[in-house]
């Protein structure tokens, strides 16, 4: 059971002896094995709730609880992938992949078949020994994500990690990170303040408001993908057609625009 | 080659610059026949090469064996920077070549004090680079390294130093150029072997094209121990950008 | 990256450190790590210094000295200030300048100053003019480098608009690049300083007959360790002040800009 759990979260942030209330009273329950993405405007706090919840940041008050365990810093039961992909730069890409798995006491062969099987799941095959500036950032990214899957997590935590990479490449990423999370399903926080990677990719989309962070409103985006069968389209052009597809879509859209047009410029 | 050509104009064909101020090139030349062959000021040219080689390897190694850890130490630890900081900060702004003749009082004349001067003078560039090299490891990489939960000696080894290698080296490069300066100066002072006291030597004696001699070969000493660095450099950072991949 | 410490906990470990430094120094010399003489304990060398402010060692008074220090290093680094400064921009102006001066430059640059003393005794013997070239041959480089750089690194629309309003190269020098390298010329203003007071002790230590170069040379030939120690950390003084010095004209000279 792996749950991610907000209860009464807020954060408060100092600058020059001002105090900045960044999230305010944040109440969000991640299911087990549930796929949330969190949607608001820039600086509305998001990112921070993913950064609590790794331990890379902590709450002024409430509790942010993975399996029920308070989170007091990082680690890899709560992998991270970050919008700046973070490979180390002097690492192989099978290294990168490798490092962290290392210090969970899994023997070589073992590890070595696992980081086989990620890398031909994420395409990487033929590069493991390639060195990350030799990549693109799509392929930087994919290492990024087969490194965190590999950890076999018990939470994803994904940072926009998709928002450094070219439009097309986008495309192809989502595609590519949908299929791995209907096969492997796990529990992820997925932030992006792209709406309609948060519909195609999601169960539930969070909506925040405009800085303080509050919860606007959750989405059940599950639903409605089972109901009418978004999955059997392989092409994402496809499943973004869909006239249900575009209604959350469009309805996401609205609420954020609401909290645009109060947002600070 | 200008140089050259300006030089051996300025001196044997005009002689607009008097030979007992500044060398001719060919009084060079045979200077360093000279030297070669019957040795000068206790010893022949390579034994005074090696001589100053030794000591500013010595100097070299020892500040660089415990400035690079010290250091990182300093960079990624907040409270051991906090600690050390005010002892450095007091030390620092003394010039290593200030510090010759205290190496003189506590250590005599001998190698000792020079090597104690070099490592003054080493120290210094290898402990603020490597400590700069650790900052500057981009935060998403040492956050990224935090989840993975790379504790101790794998943060240290596959974290620490690879993030900080530039800049470690160009630390060690500082440290290099700061070796054979102080060498130099020091060993000007007082030494009996050693490019600096042909220096000293040649002044004393008056004998400018010697004095040349051994200030080109000052130059080309650090420029090859430099040199032999840079390939180092290059061989230790095999995921640069710039080099093919295998 | 370890989270920044708080205010409080900076504090006491840096008053710690201090203290520790002090200690370990105070430790060394009651575990007699070596002869009382030669490793005096900081409250001597305090008292020494407090001394050496009236009572002459080596000729003259620890003011003194420092004065003759500072004068020799005038000259020296005002002299590389004035030729370096000028020609840089120049250099970084005209091409045909650049060509020539580069790899003459470039050839003697590499020199350790302090591998000039034998030359400056045989040119100048113990006058000003050895020192002075001593400081010049350090401060020289960075001084001139910096500028040429910053006027190398100018805007070339700034450069197109002067040419556009037809001004002359005289004035685009002056007027254009200069202004414009201010804080490339600073950064060299302070390396120079910094490299002309190292050089400049060197040289003292060798062949001069006052300064604080000279001083601690005379104390060590006397084993006055006390005074070494004094003039070590007076040296040190110095540069400090004179690199805030610097950081401080830097300051006025840069507050008409925005950052």
């Amino acid at each position: 059971m792996a749950t991610i759990k907000f209860s009464d979260v807020s954060r408060v942030f100092e600058r020059d002896g001002k105090d900045f209330l960044i999230l305010d009273n944040i109440n969000l329950t991640v299911q087990d094995e549930e796929f949330v993405a969190i949607v608001g405007p820039s600086g509305c706090g998001k990112t921070t709730c993913m950064r609590m919840a790794a331990g890379l940041e902590f709450p002024s008050s409430g509790t942010v609880k993975v399996n029920d365990i308070q989170v007091s810093g990082p680690g890899p039961d709560r992998a991270v992938v970050f919008q700046q992909f973070a490979l180390f730069p002097w690492k192989t890409v099978y290294d990168n992949i490798d490092f962290g798995l290392r210090g969970k006491g899994i023997i070589k062969e073992e590890r070595e078949s696992l980081i086989a099987h990620y890398i031909a799941l994420m395409n990487l095959k033929g590069y493991e020994s390639a060195y990350p500036h030799q990549l693109s950032g799509g392929m930087q990214q994919r290492v990024a994500i087969a490194r965190a899957y590999a950890l076999n997590p018990q939470v994803l935590l994904m940072d926009e990690p998709f928002g450094a990479l070219d439009a097309q490449t986008r495309v192809v990423m989502q595609e590519e990170l949908v299929k791995l999370a209907r096969k492997n399903p796990r529990t992820v926080l997925f932030i992006t303040h792209a709406v309609e990677e948060a519909v195609y990719l999601a169960d539930r989309v969070v909506v925040m408001t405009s800085r303080p962070g509050k919860i606007k409103e959750i989405l059940d985006v599950k639903s409605v993908r089972e109901a009418e069968k978004w999955d059997q389209h392989s092409k994402i052009e496809d499943v973004m057609d869909q006239e249900s597809f575009v209604h959350l879509r469009t309805r996401i859209w609205k609420s954020l625009r609401e909290e645009h047009a109060g947002a600070d410029h | 080659m200008l140089l050259l050509f300006f030089w051996y104009l300025a001196t044997t064909l005009t002689g607009w610059i008097n030979p007992s101020r500044f060398p001719r090139p060919d009084e060079v030349l045979k200077a360093f026949t000279f030297i070669q062959a019957e040795g000068y000021g206790n010893g022949k040219l390579h034994q005074h090469v090696l001589h100053s080689l030794k000591l500013v390897a010595m100097g070299f190694a020892v500040a660089v064996s415990v400035g690079v850890p010290l250091g990182l130490l300093m960079g990624y630890s907040r409270r051991a920077e906090a600690l050390i900081n005010p002892a450095f900060l007091l030390l620092r702004p003394i010039p290593p070549l200030a510090w010759i003749p205290l190496a003189i009082v506590w250590l005599g004349l001998e190698d000792g004090s020079k090597i104690l001067v070099i490592f003054v003078a080493a120290f210094v560039p290898s402990v603020i680079n490597s400590y700069s090299g650790v900052r500057n490891i981009e935060t998403p990489v040492m956050e990224a390294a935090s989840m993975l939960g790379i504790k101790g000696r794998r943060m240290v080894f596959e974290v620490l130093i690879p993030g900080a290698m530039p800049m470690i080296f160009t630390g060690l490069r500082l440290s290099l150029q700061a070796s054979w300066t102080t060498l130099v100066a020091a060993e000007l002072i007082g030494a009996l072997y050693g490019l600096g006291s042909i220096l000293n030597q040649a002044a004393q004696d008056i004998f400018p094209a010697m004095i040349l001699l051994a200030m080109v070969f000052v130059g080309i000493c650090g420029a090859s121990t430099t040199g032999l660095l840079g390939v180092l450099e290059n061989q230790a950072m095999p995921w640069r950008k710039g080099r093919v991949a295998a | 990256m370890k989270k920044a410490l708080s205010r409080q906990h900076f504090w006491s470990l840096t008053i710690t450190g201090t203290i520790g430094f002090f200690a370990f120094w105070y430790l060394a010399r009651a575990l007699h790590f070596s002869p009382p003489q030669f490793l005096p304990m900081p409250h001597e060398v305090l008292f020494k210094l407090v001394d050496l402010m009236e009572k002459p060692f080596a000729g003259a008074t620890l003011p003194e000295h420092m004065i003759a220090s500072l004068k020799r290093f005038g000259m020296g680094f005002g002299l590389a200030v004035l030729v370096g400064i000028p020609l840089g921009l120049s250099m970084g102006w005209f091409r045909l300048l650049d060509d020539i001066v580069t790899p003459l430059f470039d050839s003697v640059r590499f020199i350790a100053p302090v591998a000039w003393v034998p030359f400056a005794a045989l040119w100048f013997g113990t006058g000003i003019g050895g020192p002075t070239l001593i400081i010049f041959a350090g401060a020289f480089p960075p001084c001139l480098i910096n500028a040429y750089r910053g006027a190398r690194n100018v805007e070339v629309r700034f450069l197109e608009a002067a040419s556009m309003l037809g001004v002359g190269s005289f004035k685009t020098i002056t007027e254009v690049l200069f202004p414009a390298a201010v804080p490339s010329i600073i950064a060299g203003l302070r390396i120079g300083a910094g490299l002309g007071w190292l050089s400049l002790v060197g040289a003292e230590l060798i062949v001069a007959s006052s300064g604080m170069g000279n001083l601690i040379v005379r104390a060590q030939s006397a084993l006055a360790t006390d005074t070494v120690m004094v003039g070590m950390i007076a040296i040190g003084a110095i540069g400090v002040v004179i690199d805030i010095l610097i950081r401080r004209i830097e300051k006025l000279l840069l507050r008409h800009r925005n950052a």
